[in-house]
């Protein structure tokens, strides 16, 4: 359920703080009003059923979820969650909720554990109440009483649960002011929506289990078990993807080692190729092969003769460093669009705009500006940011919008540094 | 006459045995077949489907072995299987369960043949055991021959039923994996323990998801009948697929370490395939001196990174063989390219590992200096390498050998040369064969 915790990015000013906290205010009404609801309407009895979802909770506080690149993947509370609205029922369901959502996240702030807290159980009571209004009943017998009594309403929980999700979270970037719904919401939907209907067939083999099966509590283990294996390939996945990240250093350390003068640049180059990508409104694949093309757009200097790489990038680049550079990296399939940008970086500013792609502009445009503003021109003199300005707006290949965006990230930076 | 000693004993055992508890099924249980292929018309077929499928649809794990969980779980399934809604109850004994295996894992080995795929006849025996022997404990419990689900009588509880399912198939499932380690290492000539030790490691993960399986499927039929087995799958292919995209994942990862080999193989300052035919050496002198896959992998970096630190040499040393070059330059290189890998957090180890590989194995027995095992395998490899220059002709072979054991005990851990001998001698030894068939 915890998907995505707010943001915690920037202080923002107080109004918004106020804000968020009168809404976290008011889904924690909804929780206790919804619960309080439910018990007073049905005859609430909480067995042994709930005591075994308690401990099931309270163990999971110390398996950490799965993230890989920011997205939880297979979210064992959603499937416990979803389950026990059919065996313990919404009442149940809304107290495990809000403890599911509290356990959660040991290292968030206080008030986003109780939004998750609150967000949880409001889920589960809903959840359950849908399970419970579309005919939902774990006493059955034949396929195709499970089909309707189970499965059909255990469906419409989930769906529930996913559209229930979705907006309460909305409520918390609109508040908040921590992004657009665009940006946030929808890309959610996507990544969950899928993985929802995995936890709701899940939770049907819980819950089968569980009550016409017979088998009670003991399901929950032979449930768990192959979700755990995959939370463990996806923690081993999440850590050799940060290493994929360190092994690309090493190929800038390479670059470094072989060119000194070079030392920082392609980080400063990959930096601005990244704000400059954002800023020209590239999607999450475009901003990365960016920031990829700028760390890498050296590499083919590697492969050349110590002394010639030694003596200026533009006898490297005379002697085909971009393309040797692309040829190195063609096998790799996460790379694919990084190779135009690497080998054409240095001549994508010579031909007209529309002569190449915008990545490959990008990363020229940042290339040249950080080695006239860093590394010195070929008579080796290094130039103030307006003289590199003035000097990159009349390379043919750059248009209006990329010098304004180049102008406006180099004007951040200066007042970043005070400058 | 002369016995008949096979090449490979415990292979051989494994299949005769695997042959011999196949026709015991068929003399116990054969003639209830006929039953049990006229009362089982549905359910019959939709399992031994399931298992030729899953046979066909295999997931290779990042030691390029192939693992079949989906087949596996059917299996499991077969050996627990009881009531089935909607279906006659599948109440069999444990031979019937060995034959309908082993006829859906034959039909499966055609099916591979058939695909030009290799089929593992030692290891097709390690799955028909493991399930005899699940089957057996399943099926046959207790002095009046029991099954399981008769459990629930004694203990009025299914909860317990369910327990024990999983802990059998646990069993069955152990004991083709010591199976198939035992076959391996025969094979491999790899120490028994390393062998078991990377089957558990590996594939602990998956055996343990398996292992619920088949008990899952047994258990929702007596309600879902056979719609138990495909919604039992779903789990058992979330955790397929995260394995899958872990796996290729390491793939890219390896392909990005073999990417910085090649940068000192494009500048011209070692030779063509160098770094991959000493990792791949390397890696097979590894496994036969019993390291586990964790320290292989590491090993398999370091020695394709092992000439890094020659790119920043203003001039290339000839043919980039370090092993000719002057020690203080080996050791410049070796220092300067560690210090380029240590940018990576994660690859300490393989930095640590490219920095030691040229100190003299002398230093480790007279000053009794820490050199780890993997960079003294490193620096056996290279050596080989560079004074054969890459070529398998026997000539070269000899006298770059000749050269290393001139160098025994001074330059090369003798432990070392040994494993290098065997990997040179026998074209067999230490390598994992690409899609070769794992435990489940």
């Amino acid at each position: 359920m915890t998907e995505r915790a707010p943001d915690e990015r920037g202080g923002g000013p107080d109004s918004r703080d106020t804000a968020t906290q009168g809404y976290i205010a008011v889904v924690v009404l909804l929780a206790v009003g919804l619960l309080a609801l439910v018990w007073h309407e049905l005859d609430v009895s909480l067995d042994g059923g709930f005591v075994v979802f308690v401990v099931l909770v309270v163990a999971l506080r110390f398996v950490p979820e799965a993230v890989v690149e920011g997205r939880t993947q297979l979210s064992l509370s959603s499937t416990l969650l979803l389950s026990c609205q059919a065996i313990v029922g919404p009442a149940g369901a809304g107290v495990l909720g809000a403890l599911l959502g509290g356990l959660q996240g040991r290292s968030l702030p206080a008030q986003y554990r109780v939004f998750n807290a609150a967000q949880n159980s409001v889920m589960g009571t809903l959840g359950g109440l849908a399970f419970a209004a579309t005919g939902g009943d774990v006493g059955v017998e034949t396929v195709g009483e499970a089909l309707r009594s189970i499965a059909l309403p255990l469906f419409v929980a989930d769906l529930v649960q996913v559209v229930g999700n979705l907006v309460l979270l909305s409520g918390v970037v609109m508040v908040s002011g921590t992004g657009s719904l665009r940006t946030t919401t929808l890309p959610l939907l996507r990544s969950t929506g899928p993985a929802y209907v995995g936890y709701g067939s899940i939770a049907l083999i819980m819950v089968v289990l569980w009550e016409p099966a017979m088998i009670g509590a003991t399901s929950a283990l032979l449930v768990l078990a192959p979700l755990l294996v995959a939370q463990w390939a996806y923690r081993q996945h999440a850590e050799d993807l940060r290493g994929q990240d360190q092994v690309l250093q090493v190929l800038v350390a390479a670059v470094e080692a072989k060119a000194p003068h070079l030392a920082g640049h392609s980080a400063r180059v990959a930096a601005l190729s990244q704000r400059l990508a954002e800023d020209l409104g590239l999607g999450p694949r475009g901003v990365a092969d960016a920031r990829l093309a700028g760390m890498l757009h050296d590499l083919g200097q590697t492969t050349m003769p110590t002394g010639l790489v030694r003596e200026s990038t533009t006898v490297a680049a005379e002697a085909g460093y971009p393309a040797r550079g692309a040829a190195l990296l063609t096998h790799l399939g996460f790379l694919a669009g990084t190779l135009d940008p690497i080998a054409r970086h240095r001549e994508a500013l010579d031909e007209r705009p529309d002569g190449s792609t915008l990545v490959a502009r990008i990363v020229g445009v940042s290339d040249t500006y950080d080695l006239l503003t860093a590394i010195g021109d070929p008579d080796g003199r290094v130039l103030t940011p307006t003289e590199a300005l003035d000097r990159i707006r009349t390379r043919p290949g750059v248009d209006d919008r990329l010098m304004a965006a180049l102008e406006s990230a180099v004007l951040r930076a200066e007042v970043r540094s005070g400058a | 006459m002369r016995a008949v000693r096979p090449e490979r004993p415990v292979a051989a055992l494994a299949g005769v045995v695997a042959a011999v508890l196949v026709v015991l099924a068929l003399y116990s249980s054969g003639s209830d077949l006929g039953t049990l292929l006229g009362s089982h018309v549905v359910t019959l077929p939709v399992l031994v489907v399931a298992i030729v499928l899953g046979e066909v649809v295999r997931i290779r794990m990042p030691s390029g072995r192939d693992t079949a969980p989906l087949a596996t779980a059917t299996a499991l399934a077969v050996v627990f299987l009881g009531p089935i809604e909607g279906q006659p109850p599948f109440d069999v004994d444990a031979g019937l369960v060995v034959l309908v295996v082993t006829l859906a894992l034959l039909l499966a080995a055609l099916v591979r043949r058939v695909r030009g795929r290799a089929v593992g006849v030692p290891l097709l025996a390690a799955r028909v055991l493991g399930v005899g022997t699940a089957a057996w404990m399943a099926r046959s419990w207790g002095p009046e021959g029991s099954t399981l689900w008769d459990l629930e009588y004694e203990h009025r509880s299914l909860g317990v039923v369910a327990l024990a399912m999983a802990l059998v198939a646990g069993l069955g499932l152990v004991v083709e994996l010591l199976l198939v380690a035992a076959i391996r290492a025969e094979r491999q000539r790899t120490p028994l323990s390393a062998a078991v030790r990377d089957e558990l490691g590996e594939a602990a993960p998956l055996t343990f998801a398996v292992a619920v399986i088949g008990p899952m499927v047994a258990l929702m039929a007596p309600v879902l009948g056979l719609l138990a087995l495909p919604v039992a799958l779903v789990p058992l292919a979330m955790a397929y697929s995260a394995v899958g995209q872990f796996v290729r994942n390491r793939a890219t990862n390896r392909l990005l370490v073999a990417t910085l080999s090649r940068l000192t193989e494009e500048g011209g300052y070692t030779a063509q395939r160098h770094a991959e035919r000493v990792s791949e050496l390397s890696l097979r002198m590894g496994r036969v001196l019993g390291l586990g896959e964790a320290e292989l992998r590491t090993l398999e970096y370091a020695a394709l990174l092992h000439d890094l630190g020659q790119i920043t040499l203003r001039d290339p040393i000839p043919g980039g063989a370090t092993v000719l070059a002057a020690p203080s330059d080996q050791r410049d290189i070796a220092s300067e390219g560690a210090q380029i890998i240590r940018q990576a957090e994660t690859l300490g180890l393989v930095a640590d590992y490219v920095d030691a590989q040229t100190t003299p194995y002398r230093l480790v027995r007279e000053h009794a200096r820490e050199v780890p095992l993997p960079a003294r395998i490193i620096k056996c490899a290279n050596a080989f390498d560079d004074l054969s220059g890459g070529s398998d002709e026997p000539a070269d072979v000899e006298r770059a050998m000749e050269r290393i054991l001139l160098g025994l005990g001074y330059e090369y851990d003798p432990d070392v040369v040994d494993a290098l001998t065997r990997v040179v001698d026998d074209a067999a030894v230490g390598r994992v064969v690409e899609g070769e068939v794992a435990a489940r």
